[in-house]
């Protein structure tokens, strides 16, 4: 939190999301890929470049119910997950 | 006697005529002899006097000329001048957008960098080398009954590569609950580079009795992150939310004195 006493200092101004807010999941839809992504965080140390593959999962199935509105997932920064990249070599960097 | 002293002081600025009848009424007067060489000493003085009306009228001629042009040469500085003014009273008023254009374009300041869109998710790519470490903090207001934590601790990012992370809310009681929620980002300047591409803040989110929901937070840090000069020492970021209890008319309080 910024501290309360500095008056002269820059405040942090909290954004609003590029894409707004996440509806909440009340049932449960996209639990299990949650589960999923939350067990591979934890094997792996808390790796996100490790989990992706599972984020992606996850944000797949809430599009799928409605909780999240569709959009390719290039534009959401899965562009490596998404086109088999053409090379072996290429296979950890974005193209 | 008298007559040369009523003629002195009328000497400065008679015409000639004038001059020389009084001369004729000192001839007829029985001055003689003084009366002539007063004549003469009028004569003389007339001379000077004339030389020196020529040189007050010529003086004065140069005086009004040198007086106009000093005049014009004034007006023209006075209006140099107010122009000057009025252009510094411009540029201070101009000054304000100009100012928050450049913070814009060079980032100093603290201020947003402009260009957040989906094309640079799109595009951007991962900067491998440089690991941070995101930590998680969930805090809720005094009066806000849910259980709000983060599931994970701290998560490892790279810059450019957009991330998943995931908050849990429980409402314990047995009437619904509608929170709203806002962030912090510390350090401060980290937060510039802090975008969220989809989260639960800012809108009202409303729990029903008993209910415990998962909330994620998509996110990814900037890649310009790993070019700025002052982040260099900067490997951990805490993001922070806090929840409050949505009550009807109230809007979010923001943290802090900036009450925007």
């Amino acid at each position: 939190m910024s501290t309360a006493m500095n008056f002269g200092s820059k405040t942090f101004k909290p954004r609003p999301p590029d894409k707004g807010s996440f509806p909440l999941d009340h049932f449960g839809e996209c639990k299990d890929f949650k589960e999923k992504f939350m067990k591979c965080l934890r094997d792996n140390s808390f790796d996100n470049s490790q989990c992706r593959l599972q984020s992606k999962d996850y944000l797949e199935c809430r599009m799928e119910h409605q909780l999240m509105a569709k959009e390719p997932l290039e534009k959401l920064g899965f562009r490596d997950l998404v086109d088999p990249p053409p090379s072996q070599a290429d296979n950890n960097t974005k193209p | 006697m008298l007559l040369p002293l009523l003629v002195r002081p009328s000497l400065c600025y008679p015409p000639a005529s004038l001059l020389l009848t009084q001369c004729v009424r000192t001839l007829r007067c029985d001055a003689g002899r003084t009366l002539h060489s007063q004549t003469e000493h009028f004569l003389r003085r007339r001379l000077p006097l004339r030389f020196q009306s020529r040189g007050t009228k010529s003086r004065s001629r140069t005086t009004r000329g040198q007086e106009e042009d000093w005049k014009t040469r004034n007006k023209t500085a006075l209006t140099y001048i107010a122009a000057a003014g009025v252009g510094m009273i411009g540029l201070s008023y101009a000054a304000v957008p100009l100012y928050r254009l450049y913070c814009q374009a060079s980032g100093l300041g603290g201020t947003a960098v402009a260009g957040h869109d989906t094309d640079l998710v799109e595009s951007m790519k991962p900067v491998k080398e440089r690991v941070l470490k995101i930590t998680f903090n969930a805090d809720t207001h005094a009066s806000m009954q849910w259980n709000f934590r983060p599931q994970q601790t701290e998560i490892f990012v790279v810059p450019g590569e957009t991330a998943l992370a995931f908050y849990r809310a429980k409402n314990p009681t047995d009437k619904p609950i509608i929170g709203i929620s806002t962030y912090n980002v510390v350090p401060f300047e980290a937060g510039q580079y802090f975008n969220k591409i989809q989260c639960f803040c800012f809108e009202e989110q409303r729990l029903n009795p008993h209910e415990e929901v998962d909330m994620p937070v998509f996110f990814y840090i900037d890649p310009e992150f790993d070019e700025d000069p002052r982040m260099a020492r900067v490997n951990t970021i805490t993001l922070s939310y806090t929840f409050f209890e949505a009550k009807e008319g109230q809007s979010v309080p923001l943290p802090g004195y900036s009450y925007n």
